[in-house]
């Protein structure tokens, strides 16, 4: 038996189960998007879907949320990540760690912080009240900043890693060399950091938008039904009213935007080699 | 201020934004008080015993655990073999096979649920518990194919050749000289594996049925009707368990050179 037999063999329970039990089912809940109440093949569950003023509001909320939250993260993921690379190595591997930290513990345990803190009897209120700030306790949960901070709070590591890696192979010379000729930091930013740091940034950018517009449990806890997203509306459409036309469509949206996010941002990455 | 001390306060707020919040769910979680309020009211662990002395939220703990040792173990056994041929065996169609094993990565977590309970489960009349499993196998499957074949690109291909052209058939060559030095590799995929198997919420949430329960999706049900620090100490119980998991794998190979 040669190698690529024996290859083949290798690949094939795994190929073979990731077929059956994802790709499969996947295939045809995204082609029950194309299908018309009559059985033929057409448009009208996008139709339908965009006619609804709740459905355009949750697609729109959630590309907004995504996009906002991946801006935010791109310019604090800046900072920490000049910050962190500007140490010595043993340090550096110490913040690498307490920057991924999070990323190991539980989503739910995560977003829970964020009721302790922004609820009714939470820390924000409490002190509000304390200083005369209000004379009732201000609703913060179930809020799109809510969602915003949660997301945030959440993605914010994978953007500091992707930089950190980044920001590591800029060559040690390149930014005082830069200071030298006499660019001011902003310059220093825009033409020499910026497009020597293009990979890490189209790598975290897709991690942090495809996680922001595909987030379920954030969503959940700190939206509730008054902020839905996509994720949140499907969960509500199917377990709720047994809408499988409705969910159909969200998924191909939820599929397309992420793959397109992919797309787009790997091509801005590469657009440096032209 | 100068620009270096800016720099160290921006860096200090952001980790106070990443890092803060488990100290008020730590606090929180240790409170004395009836509700949940922040600062908290006096220190016990009462509530943090409560939450052990509740049969569902122990019965969900069991199945999160089992589901991921299980699905982590099954990842790993379909995995070390799909990373192995792919790193070395050069099998035809290797590009659209990486394209399919990884393609769970890419796909939301919900709908990866949806697809399966309603094209996986019902027609093939599977139970809710072998779904669950087969749902989080097919999750795992791409972190154990990326983790070990990156162990095994840093692996020399001529020690094992050298194995082989000594007389070892190539499982022998395997188990005796690659497996010891991709091991390693294959433990950290098994904590990355075992950590994301246990936080997962959205391929769950359609695959839970009466009774069975993982502990984040028991956890996200109890939320809306607990005013108590319960849920509170549970969360701080769990970001416990999670740190110490990643504190004893950093000591004991550098786990974050994989993730």
């Amino acid at each position: 038996m040669n190698a690529r037999t024996r290859g083949l063999l290798l690949l094939t329970p795994a190929t073979l189960f990731v077929f059956v039990a994802f790709l499969v089912p996947l295939a045809i809940l995204l082609a029950g998007s194309f299908q018309r109440d009559d059985g033929a093949i057409g448009l009208q569950r996008y139709v339908e879907f965009f006619a609804d003023p709740l459905h355009q509001e949750v697609v729109l909320r959630t590309l907004r949320i995504g996009a906002l939250v991946t801006l935010a993260a791109i310019a604090l993921g800046y900072v920490a990540a000049l910050a962190i690379v500007d140490l010595s190595p043993t340090s550096r591997a110490r913040l690498v760690g307490l920057v991924t930290l999070p990323i190991m513990i539980s989503p739910v345990a995560r977003t829970y912080a964020w009721i302790v803190l922004l609820g009714r009897t939470g820390l924000v209120n409490n002190l509000a009240l304390q200083f005369g700030l209000t004379d009732a306790p201000l609703r913060f949960l179930y809020t799109e900043p809510a969602v915003f901070v949660g997301l945030l709070q959440l993605l914010l590591p994978l953007m500091i890693l992707s930089l950190v890696s980044a920001l590591e192979n800029v060559p040690r010379d390149a930014v005082p060399a830069a200071r030298m000729l006499g660019a001011n930091w902003w310059v220093v930013f825009t033409r020499v950091l910026l497009p020597l740091t293009r990979d890490g940034l189209a790598t975290g950018g897709v991690l942090v938008f495809t996680g922001a517009i595909t987030a379920y449990i954030t969503p959940a806890m700190l939206g509730g039904a008054k902020i839905l997203m996509l994720e949140t509306l499907l969960y509500q459409r199917v377990n709720v009213t047994d809408d499988i036309a409705t969910a159909t469509v969200i998924t191909a949206l939820l599929v397309s935007m992420s793959i397109l996010a992919k797309l787009v941002l790997s091509r801005l990455a590469k657009g440096r080699s032209k | 201020m100068n620009g270096r001390a800016l720099q160290w306060t921006a860096l200090g707020a952001v980790l106070l934004f990443l890092l803060g919040p488990f100290v008020i769910i730590l606090a929180a979680g240790v409170s004395d008080g009836e509700t949940l309020t922040f600062p908290p009211e006096g220190v016990s662990l009462r509530w943090a015993a409560s939450v052990v002395a509740i049969a569902e939220l122990r019965h969900a703990f069991a199945i999160s655990f089992a589901l991921a040792v299980l699905s982590t173990l099954g990842a790993l056994l379909l995995g070390i073999p799909a990373a192995y041929a792919l790193e070395r065996l050069d099998p035809p169609g290797a590009n659209i096979v990486r394209a399919v094993v990884t393609s769970p990565l890419v796909v939301p977590g919900i709908v990866v649920g949806l697809a399966l309970l309603r094209y996986f489960v019902i027609p093939l009349g599977i139970g809710v518990r072998p779904a669950l499993l087969a749902s989080h196998i097919a999750l795992l499957i791409p972190y154990a194919v990326r983790v070990v074949a990156a162990s095994l690109r840093n692996l020399r291909v001529d020690i094992e050749d050298a194995a082989i052209m000594l007389g070892a058939t190539p499982l022998q060559a395997f188990f005796q000289i690659v497996a010891p030095n991709i091991r390693n590799g294959v433990i950290a995929s098994f904590i990355l594996s075992f950590i994301t198997s246990f936080n997962q919420v959205p391929v769950s949430l359609f695959l839970s049925g009466p009774g069975i329960s993982t502990l984040p999706i028991e956890m996200l049900a109890r939320i809306d009707f607990t005013y108590d620090p319960s849920i509170a100490a549970l969360s701080a119980m769990l970001a416990l368990l999670s740190i110490a998991i990643v504190f004893l794998a950093e000591r004991l190979l550098g786990l974050s050179r994989y993730v």
